[in-house]
């Protein structure tokens, strides 16, 4: 690619960013995302491997070009003084940054309704959610605006939405990227992770922010992810299906997608085992111990000292951070708070956060258990349902929260895992889920590669 | 109702966040709905023996230290750029209680 095809691809994502403007996807102003592609694009180095290609940014991840907002009115206009290192690595291999996404205020939802920007609409169907938190960068993948898009994972909110909106969304090993210049949710769940239009999109964007970093010391000190080449057969595999991610009550039509994919696998030439999973029913409780106790513990830098716009007209510390906190977070962030710290606090802190700990041992075990007996990957169905109505589970925090049951057991375990495009029911996308050993991304994109070619994804199932 | 208005008005002070009187009693019902919901963890767990030698997450078995070294902070410009107001190497901010008369001190 020449540096003018650069300004062209610059310039046509930006005039497709602007046609999609109705998902209330993309939270940079139009002007200031044309700007920005321009002049990356004249800068960028034409030996970079992403050279030219836009990528858009979820709105937690520190960007210098524009604000980072977490789709916060706490950190409404926040300009990060420095900026991630996934951001750094982008840049040097002439990636083009496209502005930032839209998501559930400080990553804490499942449908993105909990932005304080407002709730981002399902590129198909826009009665429904484009599942959450990182809605903003699947509806835009999803929408054909930029073929790949910055996303990161504390439960699922990269591939419960690229489930939803049917695009190919992968969570890496905890470990594999820096963290580095990710605004912290659950610090030993956080991964930044990658969403893109094919598997080889997602993959190349994994493999440029893959690696070491010396600013995250838990990033792992590795050489960046080696893509595989793509399979014609996946003869020497073997894949566990876990009966417990098919309960009975399981919607009848992601059943049917997971038939033909596993069908499908069979086909290849993998062989199919049957696996059990015997603690995947406790992940969501064992998730939302875990994860409300470490952002009690993170998100107490936004006090309008050290981070957040400070209240105004207040007279004491003790008022300043109290006001502060309670008008700049909304409902979501102030609920999940409480419950971490009530988790946390004396009384309660063996009856929850040290049971759930001892959970999560238990679920690492279990995933030992399977992988230990050869089976290389496992495959599921990445949500139980496909893209709900907006509103309809706002009510109720639990029933939200279970939109991710199947997603969270790889965060909680470090696992890497990925969600692609399986069919549609009605029209709605549903996703399939690779799960795969520590580090061993290389062998569960090379299934994903082979089932991408083998499924009719857009087709009904 | 296992978490009480009187236990998240307790817990909120402990979280450093105002709320309102007004939704006391429907944050204390969302809460217990989530605190009911994770207490199944509790039986759960009681009879299973989790291998707790072993690390959960496959991350670095042990935290490595960055080099105790004095280093530049990877910032995109000076420190004093994004402070409202320094000098003499000291951000300038607010009295205590003097919040409303725009008054500094180092």
């Amino acid at each position: 690619m020449s540096e003018i095809e650069a300004l062209a691809a610059a310039k046509a994502t930006a005039t497709r960013l602007s046609k999609v403007k109705r998902l209330n996807a993309l939270l940079t102003p139009a002007t200031a995302v044309r700007k920005a592609l321009l002049a990356q694009a004249k800068a960028a180095h034409p030996s970079g491997v992403l050279y030219g290609m836009p990528v858009a940014v979820k709105d937690n991840i520190c960007t210098l070009e524009f604000p980072t907002t977490c789709a916060s009115k706490i950190l409404e206009g926040f300009q990060s003084p420095y900026e991630a290192t996934v951001i750094t690595k982008l840049k040097a291999a002439g990636a083009l940054i496209a502005g930032k996404t839209n998501l559930d205020e400080f990553a804490m939802g499942s449908s993105t309704e909990h932005s304080a920007f407002g709730r981002v609409l399902h590129p198909l169907d826009r009665t429904r959610v484009p599942g959450g938190s990182s809605g903003g960068s699947a509806a835009l993948v999803a929408a054909g605006a930029v073929p790949a898009a910055l996303g990161s994972e504390t439960g699922g909110s990269v591939r419960q939405p690229a489930a939803f909106c049917g695009v190919v969304g992968i969570k890496p090993t905890y470990g594999r990227v820096s963290r580095s210049g990710l605004v912290a949710f659950g610090s030993s769940l956080d991964q930044v992770s990658v969403l893109g239009r094919s598997v080889h999109d997602a993959a190349r964007v994994l493999s440029v922010i893959s690696g070491r970093d010396a600013r995250d010391n838990t990033c792992e000190d590795r050489d960046p992810l080696r893509l595989p080449t793509v399979p014609e057969r996946l003869e020497g595999f073997v894949i566990g299906i876990p009966k417990e991610y098919f309960p009975v009550d399981l919607h009848p039509g992601v059943r049917r997608a997971c038939d033909r994919a596993i069908r499908a696998l069979k086909e290849l030439g993998a062989a199919v085992r049957d696996v059990s999973l015997p603690h995947t029913g406790f992940a969501i409780p064992t998730y939302y111990v875990i994860a409300p106790a470490e952002a009690s513990s993170n998100l107490a830098r936004f006090d309008g000292v050290r981070y957040g716009n400070r209240a105004d007209g207040v007279t004491t510390l003790a008022e300043l951070y109290r006001r502060t906190r309670g008008a700049g977070f909304g409902p979501e962030v102030r609920r999940r708070i409480l419950v971490g710290t009530y988790v946390l606090s004396s009384g309660y802190y063996d009856a929850y956060y040290r049971k759930a700990q001892q959970m999560r041992a238990l679920l690492a075990q279990d995933f030992r258990n399977v992988f230990d007996r050869g089976v290389d990957l496992i495959f599921t169905p990445t949500t139980p349902t496909t893209a709900f109505k907006a509103g309809e589970r706002t009510k109720d925090p639990v029933a939200m929260y279970l939109a991710d049951c199947f997603t969270a057991p790889a965060n909680l375990t470090g696992l890497p895992a990925m969600s692609l495009p399986i069919g549609r029911v009605k029209g709605l996308p549903v996703g399939g889920q690779l799960i795969g050993q520590p580090f061993l991304e290389d062998d569960m994109i090379e299934a994903a590669y082979a089932l991408e070619r083998a499924i009719p994804a857009a087709e009904e199932a | 109702m296992s978490v009480t208005p009187e236990e998240v008005r307790q817990i909120a002070r402990l979280a450093e966040l105002s709320v309102d009187e007004e939704h006391l009693a429907d944050l204390a019902a969302q809460m217990s709905r989530i605190v009911d919901y994770v207490a199944q963890l509790g039986e759960a767990v009681g009879g299973a023996a989790a291998d707790l030698s072993r690390p959960v997450i496959p991350g670095p078995d042990a935290v490595k230290l960055r080099p105790d070294v004095v280093a530049r902070q990877p910032l995109e410009g000076g420190i004093a750029d994004f402070a409202p107001a320094f000098r003499d190497g000291f951000f300038l901010v607010p009295k205590l209680g003097a919040f409303d008369t725009g008054e500094e001190t180092a």
